[in-house]
């Protein structure tokens, strides 16, 4: 009976299992506020990052870098013609704002993205190889583990002189993989006691097999998730760097125009500049961070369970 | 006046699709001493009468309909606060999780003692730990294990010592859900017969769950056969085993291999339990049962009275005048 | 055990097993653990072989040892009478088309992120058996075999949405499916319910009568055991107690322990039919020093002086039928 019904439900659905395993993931974070208001968040970020190809398109003095309003020659405030001011040589804060979007975001996501990949590879690695592998791996995860990021940065962009944009985001990446390789690795080993890898033995299956078919699947969520929370750290350190002189010159961030209110002595003079970028700053690292609590629920196997009867 | 009467004890579950209905519509009664076992397979709803029994059902379960009468009184009419007094001072429960309930930095010793104090605090700790030097040799431990951890005792000992705790209040009704599941079978053997023993010296009424029927005949006098949260076919074992009047104990008694008599072929019962959050309006057997009439699938099932004690939920019974 | 050599499928030669302990915690070394000690077994072409213990006895490892999936300490495995003790690389993988296991728990063994298509087609792809069509067709005649019908109904399913019983069958399929000489079914029902076992039961039966493939069952119930096996071995403590004919085992047992399990099964049904034989101590007997003689020693009532020093070895009494035991 119950199967009967099962089935009428779900047909033509079950070739799709990801578009199911979706729906059913959507259903749990519909329910989470956190998650519903990080998305909201979000969206409205990444609308701005797509709406910071149309100022520079209606004026050429609109451009966040070049673009100077030819009339004013220090930072002022809102105006029809700049609705959040200008900077101090009159530039757009309003187009500066949206593209710093766009920056955050590429930043965000490549330098999660990179350290997610490199942090899953190295460590399925670790505990699926075990023995010196693992020691080697989680020795050198922890040596990088309790470098000041920060401060590295720092040492290298003294050393190398001003840093280009990707440079930057190749770094972080480089940095931020170690806590992501410990929990992968942790959720290796105990895949790695479970039945179904040891059938996948008994039936031949090689090293490489097991773990890219067998073992990557059931952490990638996991991985997946983690992104969400590395993103938010890498905005922070592309921030933090930008604001401190160390960005790529050529880019307007958050940060960079935070630089810029520093460096030109506008702290305390013009709110409209300097509060923009910190607010969105702050938005942003929430946003993604309140996405990757509701995820959390979704893939929490206890909020999965069937229902019990017995 | 029977120990324990329960009337019409209806349980929900509310799920994400509705209501289901892991107990529905059952009745039973239980004297001081005796003994009643409950059969049934996974989500057949005989954990839940237990939990339900104790009030200890899981947060998202509903008593729906139904009495407790337990000594007279309703226990679905008490307070959360009287529920507690009841509960292992005069109704105990052994469960199968239940040695693993011990807390693991405590002396066993103690955390019986403890359970003793609890419901009763004038005893004072003196006086308690010299009554669990009693339970222990009650229920066949060694006294001088009192002062161990849990973990220096094996799976046997920890449920010995979790009878030891269910006993410390002399309680007059022991449920026992599974007790032995986990334990191999000369280690079972040995706890039901302490189970037995005890049961008979303090004349306690026991309500025994199990999967396993075999358990249930050599444990209890009266049987009582579970299918989808009903209560299908009750009465003395040796009737329910030797004259099974439902079809549904007559399968499920074919399906377990035996050590005795001739090696028949076993018959598994084809097909699925159904779905209780919308359970069938006829028979809830009736897609599985081989020898269905197609009244089953619309007449709600009665009571059959097949010998005095021994009746089936069934319509094919009824058809047969059996 | 000296028989006709020919038709055995799998013989195994005095094989231990030991548990080493990895370094020592807070200075106190544990001890090695002996999981098997000097057991040795032949399972014939075309029959199931029973292995019956209680927890912890040693009976998955040695089902463990023969598929490869532990290494073992010292003695000898042979599939048709070549030597197949710690093979590895090709000789490996060609020796896994030939043996096969299907585990305890199927809520555990198979892969939750793979479909039933996926899983019971990977031996296949492994081995590079036929093209991806061919496998599907395969796959297909396999879930046909062991119940799952119709099986495109199930290609496309994921575990979480199979009961515990058609998981087990997926399970078996997958085992099935390159077409093994022998499989091991490692307590393959005790994660569920009677009917469902029951059906698990006679796919297995199945599986013999239709593609002839040899088993060895591990159980911890002897009345499984008596119904599927033809052949049974007691295994307590890892070692052997006892092999024979199922109905020998069940009527005929012969060595104190396998008395004493007989004993403790429930006994409504049957008490009139089954012997009660009383060889169980209640309280255990205190050995001197090490154990170093017959596992049963401290819980036999017919134990001897050398049971407490001497291990006992199968010795043959009668046409088939082993008891390791000084007393019988």
């Amino acid at each position: 009976m119950a199967e009967e019904t099962f089935r009428t439900e779900t047909k033509g659905m079950e070739r799709y299992p990801g578009l199911t395993a979706f729906l059913e993931g959507w259903g749990i974070f519909r329910q989470s506020l956190l998650g519903k208001i990080g998305l909201v968040l979000l969206i409205m970020f990444a609308l701005m990052a797509l709406c910071s190809y149309i100022p520079p398109l209606i004026d050429p003095m609109y451009n966040p870098m070049t673009g100077v309003d030819p009339v004013i020659t220090c930072s002022t405030g809102p105006s029809r013609a700049h609705w959040l001011g200008t900077d101090f040589m009159g530039r757009d804060i309003l187009s500066q704002l949206l593209a710093g979007a766009r920056v955050a975001f590429m930043v965000g996501v490549s330098a999660a993205f990179m350290s997610i990949v490199l942090g899953t590879a190295i460590g399925m690695t670790a505990g699926y190889m075990g023995r010196f592998m693992d020691t080697f791996l989680m020795r050198l995860a922890d040596m990088i583990m309790v470098m000041p990021t920060l401060l590295v940065v720092l040492i290298l962009a003294a050393v190398f002189g001003q840093l280009n944009i990707w440079t930057i985001v190749l770094i972080i990446a480089l940095f931020r993989w170690p806590g992501v390789s410990r929990i992968i690795r942790g959720q290796t080993l105990s895949l790695k006691q479970r039945p179904f890898i040891e059938a996948a033995k008994v039936a031949g299956a090689s090293h490489v097999r097991i773990i890219f078919r067998h073992i990557m699947p059931n952490v990638l969520p996991l991985a997946f998730l983690f992104m969400t929370f590395r993103v938010t750290s890498a905005i922070i350190i592309e921030a933090a760097l930008a604001f401190l002189g160390f960005g790529d010159p050529g880019t307007v961030s958050w940060g960079m125009m935070l630089q810029w209110v520093w460096k030109t002595g506008h702290m305390f003079k013009a709110p409209y500049w300097l509060l923009p970028p910190g607010i969105c700053i702050s938005l942003i690292t929430l946003s993604f961070y309140m996405l990757g609590r509701a995820m959390d629920e979704v893939l929490d196997p206890r909020l999965r369970k069937e229902d019990q009867t017995d | 006046m029977a120990l324990l009467e329960v009337e019409d004890l209806c349980i929900d579950y509310k799920t994400k699709n509705g209501y289901l209905k892991a107990v529905d519509g059952v009745s039973f009664s239980l004297e001081r001493g005796a003994s009643l076992g409950f059969v049934g397979e996974s989500g057949c709803g005989k954990t839940t009468i237990g939990m339900g029994l104790m009030g200890m059902l899981p947060p998202n379960g509903v008593v729906r309909r139904g009495r407790i009468l337990f000594e007279g009184e309703d226990l679905l009419r008490v307070s959360a606060e009287e529920m507690r007094r009841v509960r292992w001072r005069k109704i105990a429960m052994i469960f199968q999780a239940a040695m693993n309930a011990l807390n693991p930095v405590q002396r066993v010793g103690e955390q019986v003692a403890e359970a003793m104090l609890v419901h009763n605090p004038s005893l004072g700790k003196e006086k308690a730990l010299k009554a669990v030097e009693e339970l222990f040799e009650l229920v066949g431990l060694q006294t001088d294990r009192i002062r161990d951890y849990p973990h220096q005792y094996s799976g046997g000992m920890k449920q010995r010592a979790i009878i030891a705790m269910s006993l410390a209040c002399r309680p007059s009704l022991i449920i026992a859900d599974e007790p032995t599941t986990a334990l191999d079978v000369i280690v079972q053997d040995q706890i039901l017969a302490e189970i037995r023993a005890l049961q008979k010296e303090f004349n306690i009424g026991i309500i025994f769950i199990s999967h396993d029927i075999s358990i249930v005949a050599d444990m209890c006098h009266d049987i009582g056969i579970m299918y989808a949260g009903q209560l299908v076919e009750y009465g003395p074992r040796e009737d329910v085993f030797d004259s099974p009047a439902h079809p549904y104990t007559r399968a499920l008694l074919s399906s377990f291999p035996t050590l005795t008599g001739k090696r028949t072929d076993l018959v598994p019962i084809a097909g699925e339990t159904p779905d209780l959050v919308h359970p069938p309006e006829g028979c809830r057997f009736y897609d599985r049962c081989q020898e269905q009439i197609p009244a089953c699938r619309e007449k709600v099932s009665r009571w059959v009275a097949i010998s005095p004690g021994h009746k089936a939920l069934c319509c094919r019974c009824e058809m047969d005048g059996r | 055990m000296m028989e006709n050599q020919g038709n055995a499928i799998i013989e195994i030669q005095n094989v231990s097993k030991v548990y080493r302990s990895r370094g020592a915690l807070f200075g106190v070394r544990a001890k090695d653990v002996v999981a098997l000690r000097q057991v040795s077994l032949k399972i014939y072409k075309g029959e199931i072989f029973g292995l019956v213990g209680e927890s912890g006895s040693g009976k998955t490892t040695v089902g463990r040892l023969i598929v490869g999936l532990e290494e073992i300490t010292s003695g000898e495995i042979f599939l048709d009478q070549e030597n197949v003790t710690g093979l590895k690389g090709k000789a490996l993988k060609a020796f896994r088309r030939k043996v096969q296991m299907i585990f305890q728990d199927p809520y555990q063994s198979l892969n939750p992120q793979r479909s039933v298509l996926d899983t019971v087609s990977e031996p296949l792809s492994i081995h590079r058996v036929g093209r991806s069509a061919d496998r599907k067709e395969m796959a297909h005649k396999v879930l046909k075999s062991v119940g799952l019908s119709p099986p495109e109904a199930f290609f496309y399913r994921y575990p979480h949405r199979l009961s515990g019983g058609q998981r087990q069958r997926v399970a078996i399929a997958r085992a099935m499916v390159l077409n093994p000489e022998f499989v091991i079914a490692d307590e393959p029902t005790s994660m569920l319910d009677a009917s469902i076992s029951a059906q698990i039961f006679n796919i297995l039966l199945k599986m013999r009568s239709t593609f002839h493939v040899t088993q060895m069952f591990i159980t911890h119930s002897l009345a499984a055991a008596r119904y599927l096996c033809d052949r049974i071995a007691v295994i307590y403590r890892g070692q052997v107690m006892e092999v024979g004919s199922g109905e020998t085992i069940i009527r005929n047992p012969r060595h104190p322990y396998t008395q004493a399990l007989i004993d403790a099964l429930p006994k409504f049904k049957g008490s009139g039919e089954i012997k009660q034989y009383g060889t169980l101590l209640i309280e255990e007997r205190e050995v001197n020093g090490e154990p170093m003689g017959c596992p049963f020693y401290p819980r036999c009532t017919v134990a001897e002086i050398r049971c407490e020093r001497e291990i006992p070895g199968l010795r043959m009494l009668e046409e088939g039928h082993y008891v390791a035991c000084f007393n019988v």
